[in-house]
């Protein structure tokens, strides 16, 4: 029992914690205090957090959705963003836009004079506060004139597009597709195998449509007549996957055609310079997808070619212009 | 290279000059060496050199879609080839809407305000002095002090369903003007011809780089393996100033350059057999240098030497192929008038009939050049008064042009085939006073802030106009069209991201486009 001359009563113990989980929680609110007086974008967080403030939102079909953030987005969001934050600025959300950065809000709605976001985008190019910076492609006057329109009409998540008159219409821009190349893979899978065969075979004529596409293209016509009725067989295990065909100048007869009704998901079709019958020409009505036809110097019945016509197909019989 | 008395294709100097098509471990290869720069080097000494081991280990297995870049970049589309058959097709990134490219470049510029842009207001103030705000900043070839404006030197009217403005010097053209699309907003940053045309055929202003058919070709392949994937005709007397560059490779390999047919004799230069070799005897002569070549490749594995075989046998196809593909003798009477093509001549008329053929044939890019479009006044020849060398010009081009898009349109091809007219800038919207002094001829200077390109066919808007100049047709004001976006454009429409067709060299992942934001114009898409 040595031990019990050193012996701290539990309760001290105890005591001390408590007072010492007092002194952090007394010294957090009060730094806390201290900063959100500083800091107004940290009081609003913590506002906002607290549910002391409204919830701020954006609703997808709003003049700020289609209009605002794709600019932003385009011009600002790279430095004040998720993955930067200069000036503790991020415009990459309607709330964070709202809560501003640094300096207190960027915002002022209704106010472009008041409104630090606008002010910025629009000093002179030589002024070294100007956003974009300088080194960036400046911001296009049309986008500018989206972000004053947009504060002078009080800034909302919630205005719809329509209600901005006079905002200059949209830039039409392209979307660009990443290749999926385990999708395409998987896609392929079934074919792959003969299509590699074939490839060999017929070298240059059988290509897939895209990198992103199982569907195939076959351009027969650059192997003229010696392409035949049996090479067009050796393809038909593909027929579903064909949406492009030129067997133009083959040695194709009207025996092929039930080959060729079998590729139900062609879209062109290039038959010039065939020896066809008008018959065998009627049933590609059956190919519900097919676009565009061509039968130069083939020689088909006048009918023939209306009765497409009338379902919608571009047909080229080198008479039209 | 010939006198290396090292044995053919282990010569360093004859390994950079052409690299064809390579297998993929070498492609891998081959790229490190060209993407590693010192300062990637020193980045990455630890673990550089084990990633160049097992990327030598691994690149045999680089799969069909794309390859990861090997110096750490974004992932890339994968274009490696067989080396056999460096110029086999391959697919597009996404669903083409052209499957291929006829180019008909206006070599020296031709004058917008004399084609395509109506400018009343111009034609008001014709003879006074420009305004002094057209002249700060800009950089010109000839005007000096303050020049005059200058009206249309031709008269204008409306044609078409849209009512577009055309002037009378396209009278068999206009037929077509609801076949194709108005770029009125083409700006260029190059103010003299042999830069200018570099930029807009190659993506810059120096020499060096790929030419757009090289891209294409490099990007796509061609599907006739008989005849080059990049085709050359030229007429108008004279190469253009920028030289045969405007058709090289650049830094892709060489088998992705243009090739220049010629219009009488033989259409490819050295292609034919000399009189006393007969095709069996060249057979025969293939097979030993064939034999010696594989025995080479056996020995040393340079891919090159295949391609080299490639080559050669490619070149031996040819010679039957090109010759059919040229020869317009065999087209109908009826053909040859409406082209106005005349078989034995050099005219642009000819080649534009040998372009349709080329087309049909699989060709993937076509390029001609028409020259004499400079009219800086500075002669008759270069003159716009009505009846001198522009009226000529435009003679010479007008009929073949519209043959060309009626063919193509008649045989369905328009569906599929890009059609791009343009030059290499515009022209001012004031007089040129060669040396401050009144000339005896008209002409004007050349501008490269507005310029007036045209483009048909697969997947364009037809009939549309996009963009639009000033009051004097001097400056864009709405919608400007830079030559890199014309550039992402057609490259779009052929079914590539520009960012994607890409080539690793000097450090840098090189585009067509170049390194400055592109952007596809979008609203002429149809």
């Amino acid at each position: 029992m040595t031990a019990a001359s050193v012996k701290v009563p539990a309760y001290r113990f105890r005591l001390s914690l408590a007072a010492y989980l007092v002194c952090v929680v007394v010294t957090t609110a009060l730094l806390t205090g201290v900063m959100m007086l500083f800091r107004p974008a940290l009081a609003y967080s913590v506002r906002e957090l607290l549910g002391l403030e409204p919830h701020p939102r954006a609703t997808p079909g709003s003049f700020y959705t289609v209009r605002v953030a794709p600019v932003l987005e385009e011009h600002c969001t790279a430095c004040h963003g998720k993955n930067r934050q200069k000036a503790k600025l991020r415009l990459d959300s309607y709330p964070a836009i709202l809560r501003g950065g640094r300096d207190g809000p960027v915002i002022e709605a209704g106010n472009l004079h008041d409104s630090e976001l606008f002010s910025r985008i629009t000093l002179p190019a030589s002024d070294d506060r100007v956003m974009p910076p300088s080194s960036k492609p400046p911001m296009p006057a049309d986008d500018a004139t989206i972000i004053r329109l947009w504060i002078a009409a009080g800034a909302s998540g919630v205005l719809p597009v329509s209600q901005i008159k006079n905002a200059p219409p949209p830039v039409a821009k392209v979307k660009f597709v990443e290749v999926d190349e385990a999708a395409v893979e998987r896609a392929r899978a079934g074919q792959s195998e003969l299509v590699r065969r074939l490839q060999k075979r017929y070298p240059g004529i059988i290509n897939y449509e895209s990198r992103m596409s199982a569907n195939l293209e076959v351009d027969a016509s650059l192997l003229g007549a010696s392409f035949g009725d049996a090479d067009l067989r050796q393809l038909a295990p593909l027929s579903d996957h064909i949406v492009w065909a030129d067997f133009s100048g083959t040695a194709l007869s009207d025996a092929s055609i039930e080959v060729i009704l079998t590729m139900k998901n062609l879209r062109a079709l290039r038959l010039n310079n065939l020896h066809l019958r008008n018959s065998t020409i009627l049933p590609l009505s059956s190919l519900k997808g097919l676009r565009s036809l061509t039968v130069v110097g083939t020689p088909i019945a006048a009918e023939s070619i209306s009765t497409l016509r009338t379902e919608g197909v571009r047909v080229y019989d080198g008479n039209n212009g | 290279m010939a006198k290396s008395d090292k044995p053919l294709g282990t010569s360093p100097d004859h390994y950079s000059v052409r690299v064809g098509g390579l297998t993929a471990a070498t492609e891998v290869q081959q790229r490190l060496l060209q993407a590693q720069t010192r300062r990637h080097f020193l980045g990455t000494c630890a673990t550089g050199l084990g990633a160049m081991f097992f990327a030598t280990m691994l690149g045999g297995r680089a799969s069909a879609g794309s390859a990861a870049a090997s110096t750490g970049g974004e992932p890339r589309l994968n274009f490696a080839r067989d080396p056999a058959r460096p110029l086999a097709p391959l697919p597009p990134q996404f669903t083409p809407k052209a499957r291929r490219i006829i180019y008909l470049h206006m070599t020296g510029g031709p004058s917008q305000l004399e084609l395509f842009e109506h400018k009343p207001v111009l034609t008001r103030f014709d003879g006074r002095d420009c305004p002094a705000s057209f002249l700060a900043g800009k950089r010109f070839a000839f005007l000096t002090g303050t020049p005059k404006l200058l009206a249309s030197q031709y008269p204008f009217h409306q044609a078409g369903k849209d009512g577009n403005w055309i002037s009378d010097r396209l009278p068999y053209l206009e037929q077509h003007i609801d076949d194709v699309c108005w770029i009125r907003s083409m700006h260029t940053d190059q103010f003299n011809h042999a830069p200018a045309q570099l930029l807009i055929l190659s993506g810059n202003a120096r020499l060096g780089y790929a030419s757009v058919g090289s891209w294409v070709t490099y990007g796509l392949g061609t599907e006739n393996q008989n005849l080059p994937g990049f085709i050359v005709l030229l007429s108008g007397g004279t190469i253009p100033d920028a030289g045969k560059g405007l058709w090289g490779a650049g830094f892709l390999p060489s088998v992705y350059q243009g090739v220049q047919c010629r219009p009488r004799g033989a259409p490819i230069l050295y292609l034919d057999n000399p009189p006393t070799v007969s095709r069996a005897l060249r057979r025969r002569m293939l097979d030993v240098i064939d034999e010696i070549d594989r025995q080479t490749h056996a020995e040393f594995g340079n891919p090159e030497t295949v391609t080299r075989i490639a080559q050669y046998e490619m070149a031996f196809r040819m010679q039957l192929a090109a010759s059919d593909a040229m020869d317009i003798h065999r087209e109908p009477a009826a053909v040859l008038a409406r082209y106005g093509a005349k078989p034995g001549e050099s005219s642009f008329a000819n080649n534009c009939l040998v372009a349709r053929r080329l087309a049909e044939r699989g060709v993937r890019f076509i390029q001609l050049y028409h020259a004499g479009w400079d009219s800086h006044g500075q002669a008759a020849s270069f003159a716009l008064n009505p009846g001198l060398g522009f009226a000529d010009r435009c003679r010479d081009v007008d009929q073949p042009t519209a043959a060309l898009i009626e063919d193509l349109k008649r045989s369905g091809m328009l569906e599929d085939t890009l059609l791009v007219w343009g030059g290499e800038f515009g022209r001012t919207s004031m007089r040129e006073n060669r040396g401050g002094q009144l000339m005896k001829w008209v002409g004007r200077d050349h501008n490269p802030s507005a310029f007036t390109v045209w483009i048909a066919g697969g997947g364009v808007k037809a009939g549309m106009s996009y963009g639009e100049t000033d009051d004097m047709g001097y400056e864009v004001v709405r919608d400007r069209v830079e030559v890199r976006d014309l550039h992402a454009t057609m490259l779009y429409l052929l079914g590539f991201d520009y960012h994607k067709l890409n080539y690793p060299y000097q450090g840098l992942e090189q585009k067509l486009t170049g390194v400055n934001p592109a952007r596809v114009v979008a609203e002429i898409l149809a």
